[in-house]
């Protein structure tokens, strides 16, 4: 059975550039999206929503609405008292009982034969209303007479509208508190007495949204057995069947979820929104599958936003540069409802406490509820924020001590084998590497020296260059009780192999990594390979997509899973050859002799030989990877990602001070990354990412006045069109992490994350003028150029 | 959205105006204001929908010596690729490369863009300078007529005009540019084109040496209509444009805008970047 | 209910007669009446270019015009270009250059990159960067998009 050809080695596919696999059908118009997919007998549902921001429902009269020929169901609170509460805080009921919290509140829904018949009868649904005072300023939210957004139930909240034993709210609260955080490592009163520099700030990051290309959908479709098929752009399929069984009071086992390709996802979908529950619910009582599609206003008014957050921050240093102490506390708009953006400080203090090495640090965080939208999850997490008040910090400092801003950022970055007072182990960081290459290939000490002597010149244009950089989790986030992945592989009589992973792929290109690492371990090539990864029945539990952890976690099972039947395969060879299995390999598609590459046999022809026998064996192997990090503890202490990932950013801007139109130039990046895989998907995750975090410093702005949306559309919020682009250099820092998979870290939200910040400082550069809000729109600059900003304060209660 | 009972695509101008005649019509060319419109409220169908695109002869650019005719099918595409456009009529050239998309730009026509009366309307502020003229045709009488009017006295307000129902925009009429005439429009914003003006400003002048003559200005988005500015032109016209010119034509600016705060700018920041742009733009021909 | 229209059109080459509300869009017509799902709604306002189509030679926002225009013209959609040698070309340097990630926006950036590299065969960068500025991408900051079509415009190897 031997040919006695030597192989020519392949080369090793890690690192190369490898084209997305789905990418030809979705260039050529054939991938279908939720939008695209059609269930035969489908309903279509409609979901009016409040007019007012804050009110009591009076009454609802559905009559007209359930009239209308070709309208199927209208249901409001009454029609579903089996209803139970949803989101982070299960603060939050699909349909609306006594009152409605924001503009977005969900009060009826209609699943009619067309979208037409639907958005009709919605118009014929009548409510009263009876208005109630509206908190939309955070700050408010604490005063004694600020208006309770979640009150305790009193006697006559149940209206005549509900059924009795309802659910009317949940056990509400006595103040307008949704959450509190509070994290400590050292003692800042004894890190400010050793400082020399101490400098405080107020930093406000406003609100903007994911604007995935593609709108929010879903089809909920039940079997005459009542079992559920979902098709869901869910992002946590496995978290969310857990959560609908609950909502609905069905065993998790009888709920499928189908993932169809995705039209963006950032974190705008990792959480359950009342639109998913009032579909399932329409379609329980059709008894027909229905299907819902956001137009683009409802994804604007009805998505979760970015966490917005006041944040003030104290920071001091000694005169030789050593940091001493960080104190921060924020104040963060929970809107009406609580969503994931309550749960940003989790990353947040990680970045006050540990972005350069502090000692002392206290941090606290409120949220507060208000009548204003939600905020949800975003790729970043905090981060973007937090970044931004710790980075214009790093500036200050230097500028007292009269330091160069670099030197001082290395003076405090951490090196490897660290172990931050939080219990962060940074096994691997390249901290160092990134600030330097940043700083070397951007010619930022030269650039920011000159640029600021030309503050008084006379000339309207100016250049500024500013630095900032960002640490935040490589390796998953063990938050959940699991943060593991499973992978079943299967290598059938062809040496095709089949991927069945529970990762999701949201565009990130999960599929075609996998199928590189997998590929790599094989001594296959790509296109032996199909990945299989959305369908809960079919593939293994993962958490979901979500801290850029699908590379590390996904990865590891992927590899665990080839490596386990590779062993199988070289162990059969091996009785077969008469050579220990030690000396065999796989490449190039063959079993080889490992010492010097000659071919034993080609591998589809083996897979044959070991299916058809006797005895036959087929290979099929399964692995289920759980990375070796912890939970934190009550106190937020512990190593709660199995890696850590950094990157630095200098961005180059210029600034028209006649205009106040900032204008991105060049971003000069450098990612350690652990070790580049797929190069062509790693850069246009970058690329991606910066693009993404230029929008949140210049140009995105959702502008939320009194609880309303004032820009709920493409032609007032702007997002990043291809002529706004930066030049973009990004380098690419390996520093080989142990625990990746060949050496990798993640990466997916680091390129957005220090963009704002470093703009915040290049536009210092420039002008002489810092600014402690965000976005850098023009007239927001020109306001502050010119001293007619409003001072970003806050008198915290 | 009311519900249209007729449809019709008329393809002489005759049969146009006449449908006109009886009325209750909503005309339709590229389509990309009035589907917007349609569906967020802001326009209701009238029971018949007319669609003027395929009207023969209301398409196309001429030269006529005196007079430079444009039909009103003319797309901004076609403005933007046309020679005569770019030889004689570079202001509004300049504001067809910052109109929208290209794909906006191939369906968008100009007299779309005069009807829908945005006061932010691109291409309105070079016409105004240019001192344009629309030219409408009805059949109120079983005889086709026609008006032309200055397009300064066409609009009545933001999103109205003074087109009577029965009248149908055929084709915008430009006094050829007295030689030597050239012209700038400048519109704010962080995007070259797909931005609704916050502000934006067309110059227009013969220059003589260092002097300004047969002055125009007009600007956008700091009025309920675009207008054109007299002020501003008798603080300009004759002079050398030197310092003092400058200053004083910008208190002249300074007293005819009246900007109003909505979603993209706050009146303030309005008048702030009229008198830096026209300060700009006035510096650069002093330098010139 | 409007009333209805009846059109005559040629569709990606073929000759095509159906009924249409009047007050229908073209983008609805070819996804619902026509099962043409590659155009893709993205905001319905014109300002996203996910429904860029072919009309008569130049690329319109399908969201924005009446489907009942369509009569007596040629319309293309990417199911039609992805057939032709153009559209091969720009599927090839799409892939290569890694310039999708979702793919949502995918269709009407190749839409448009067809027309636009007609028109400019020898587009630089920054007219392409110009050419394509109706067209929202959320996942590639655009880079690699302008790469691949500048790519295509290469003339062939």
């Amino acid at each position: 059975m031997a040919a006695t050809d030597p192989v020519v080695v392949p080369q090793s596919l890690i690192g190369q550039r490898i084209p997305k696999l789905d990418a030809p059908d979705k260039t050529s118009g054939r991938t279908r999206y939720i939008d695209d997919i059609d269930v035969p007998g489908q309903l279509h549902a409609r979901i009016l929503r409040s007019t007012e921001v804050h009110a009591k429902i009076r009454s609802i009269d559905t009559s007209a609405a359930r009239a209308l020929p070709g309208v199927h169901a209208v249901i409001t609170a009454r029609d579903v008292p089996w209803q139970r509460p949803i989101g982070v805080a299960k603060d939050h009921l699909p349909l609306k009982t006594d009152r409605v919290r924001s503009l977005r509140d969900e009060i009826a829904a209609v699943a009619a034969d067309t979208v037409e018949i639907a958005e009709a009868a919605v118009k014929l649904i009548k409510v009263d209303y009876e208005p109630l005072p509206i908190l939309s300023d955070p700050l408010d939210a604490l005063k004694p007479d600020a208006p309770l957004i979640h009150p305790e139930p009193r006697g006559e909240d149940v209206g005549p509208h509900l059924k009795p034993g309802a659910p009317v709210a949940f056990t509400g609260k006595p103040d307008n508190v949704a959450m509190t955080f509070d994290y400590a490592q050292g003692d800042v009163v004894a890190g400010e007495a050793e400082s020399d520099v101490v400098v405080e700030d107020t930093f406000r990051l406003h609100y903007v949204t994911h604007c995935c290309m593609g709108v929010s959908g879903v089809i909920a479709d039940f079997d005459p057995k009542g079992n559920l098929l979902l098709y869901s752009n869910t992002q946590v399929p496995f978290l969310h069947k857990r959560e609908f069984a609950e909502l609905l009071g069905i065993d998790p086992g009888r709920i499928r979820i189908i993932q169809p390709p995705i039209g963006g996802g950032f974190g705008s979908k990792l959480d359950i929104y009342p639109f998913e529950p009032i579909v399932i619910f329409l379609a329980q009582i059709t008894r027909r599958p229905v299907k819902l599609m956001f137009t683009r206003t409802e994804e604007f008014i009805a998505s979760p936003t970015r966490q917005p957050v006041l944040l003030k921050l104290r920071s001091g240093c000694k005169q030789d540069g050593t940091l001493t102490f960080r104190t921060a506390e924020t104040l963060h708009d929970n809107g009406a409802y609580t969503s994931w953006g309550a749960t940003t400080p989790f990353v947040m203090m990680q970045t006050i406490s540990s972005l350069y090495r502090v000692p002392h640090c206290q941090y606290h965080t409120k949220a507060v509820y208000t009548n204003n939208p939600y905020a949800g999850s975003f790729r970043g997490y905090g981060n973007l924020q937090a970044t931004f008040a710790v980075e214009a910090h790093m500036d200050k400092l230097a500028d007292a001590l009269g330091m160069d801003p670099l030197e001082f950022r290395l003076k405090n970055a951490q090196d490897p084998g660290e172990v931050t007072p939080q219990g962060m182990h940074f096994k691997t960081c390249g901290l160092k590497q990134c600030l330097s290459t940043v700083a070397a290939r951007s010619d930022y000490q030269r650039k920011r020296r000159e640029n600021a002597a030309r503050w008084q010149d006379g000339n309207p244009v100016k250049r500024g260059v500013g630095m900032a950089a960002m640490l935040h989790v490589g390796g998953g986030a063990k938050i959940y009780p699991s943060d593991g992945c499973g992978t079943i592989l299967k290598i059938d009589d062809f040496a095709h192999v089949t991927i069945i992973t529970g990762a999701s792929e949201i565009g990130q290109g999960s599929e075609t990594v996998l199928s590189q690492l997998v590929c790599e371990e094989l001594g296959l090539t790509l296109a032996a390979v199909t990945v299989v990864n959305n369908d809960t029945d079919i593939t293994p539990w993962d958490v979901g997509v979500h801290a850029s952890r699908t590379t590390f976690i996904a990865g590891n099972s992927a590899i665990g899973a080839a490596r386990q039947a590779k062993a199988k395969i070289l162990a059969s060879a091996a009785a077969k050859s008469g050579l220990a299995a030690e000396e065999l390999d796989l490449k190039g598609g063959h079993v080889v002799r490992k010492a010097d590459g000659e071919r034993v046999v080609e591998l589809g022809k083996f897979m044959r030989s070991l299916h058809f026998t006797d005895k036959a064996q087929l290979v099929m192997t399964t692995f289920y990877y759980e990375p070796p990090s912890k939970h934190q503890d009550k106190q937020f202490k512990g190593d709660v990602s199995a890696a850590y990932a950094w990157a630095s950013q200098v961005c180059e801007v210029e600034v028209d001070t006649d205009t106040g139109i900032v204008r991105l130039i060049k971003v000069t990046g450098a990612h350690d990354v652990g070790r580049v895989l797929n190069r062509l998907g790693i850069e246009g995750q970058i690329e991606g990412g910066v693009v993404m975090g230029q929008g949140y410093a210049l140009t995105e702005n959702l502008m939320v006045e009194g609880g309303i949306t004032r820009n709920p559309n493409f032609r007032d919020y702007k997002l990043v069109t291809a002529p706004e682009i930066p030049e973009m250099d990004i380098s690419f820092i390996e520093t080989m992490d142990g625990e990746g998979p060949q050496g990798a870290k993640g990466v997916g939200e680091a390129p957005a994350i220090c963009i704002a910040a470093a703009v915040a400082n290049a536009i210092y550069n420039a002008t002489g003028t810092r600014i402690y809000a965000a976005p850098f729109t023009p007239e927001n600059v020109y306001r502050a150029l010119h001293g007619a900003a409003e001072p970003v304060a806050w008198n915290a209660a | 959205m009311a519900a249209i009972e007729r449809y019709c695509a008329p393809t002489s101008l005759e049969e146009a105006v006449e449908l006109l005649r009886v009325g209750d019509v909503t005309i339709v060319a590229g389509g990309t204001d009035v589907m917007v419109q349609s569906q967020i409220g802001k326009l209701q169908f009238k029971p018949v929908l007319m669609n003027i695109r395929r009207i023969a002869g209301m398409a196309g650019i001429r030269d006529e010596g005196r007079t430079i005719r444009i039909g009103a099918l003319t797309t901004m595409t076609e403005l933007l690729d046309s020679a005569l456009v770019r030889d004689r009529l570079s202001i509004l050239r300049q504001a067809c490369d910052h109109f929208a998309s290209d794909q906006l730009r191939n369906a968008s026509t100009l007299g779309g863009n005069i009807c829908n009366a945005s006061p932010a309307g691109d291409t309105l502020v070079p016409l105004l300078v240019l001192n344009a003229r629309v030219v409408l045709v009805s059949k109120p009488n079983g005889s086709v007529e026609r008006r032309a009017l200055p397009l300064a006295q066409f609009f009545a307000g933001p999103g109205r005009t003074h087109r009577r129902p029965g009248e149908l925009l055929t084709e915008i009429e430009l006094p050829a540019p007295p030689p030597g005439f050239h012209g700038t429009f400048f519109k704010f914003g962080t995007r070259p084109a797909l931005d609704i003006a916050t502000i934006s400003i067309g110059l227009g002048a013969v220059r003589e040496g260092r002097v300004l003559r047969d002055v125009r200005v007009a600007y956008g988005s700091v009025a309920p209509t675009p207008i054109r500015g007299p002020r501003t032109e008798a603080a300009l016209e004759g002079r050398t444009v030197d310092t003092a010119t400058i200053e004083a034509a910008l208190s002249a600016a300074a007293e005819e805008v009246h900007p109003i705060s909505d979603v993209r700018a706050s009146d303030w920041y309005r008048s702030e970047l009229i008198r830096n742009t026209l300060r700009r733009m006035l510096n650069h021909v002093h330098q010139s | 209910m409007s009333i209805k229209v009846e059109i005559g059109f040629k569709l990606n080459g073929v000759a095509c007669r159906i009924s249409v509300p009047a007050d229908l869009s073209t983008l609805r017509m070819l996804r619902e009446e026509l099962g043409l799902t590659g155009t893709k709604y993205g905001c319905g306002e014109g300002e996203c270019g996910a429904c860029t189509i072919v009309v008569d030679g130049v690329t319109m926002n399908s969201c924005l015009m009446f489907a009942a225009d369509c009569d007596g013209r040629d319309v293309v959609t990417i199911e039609g270009l992805a057939a032709s040698r153009r559209g091969e070309r720009l599927r090839e340097a799409f892939v290569k250059h890694g310039a999708v990630q979702c793919g949502f926006c995918t269709p009407g950036f190749v839409v448009q990159a067809t027309r636009l590299l007609e028109k400019h065969p020898q587009a630089s960068a920054a007219e392409i960067q110009r050419g394509i500025e109706g067209n929202l991408c959320r996942c590639t900051g655009y880079r690699k998009i302008v790469e691949a079509i500048a790519d295509a415009a290469l003339p062939d190897q």
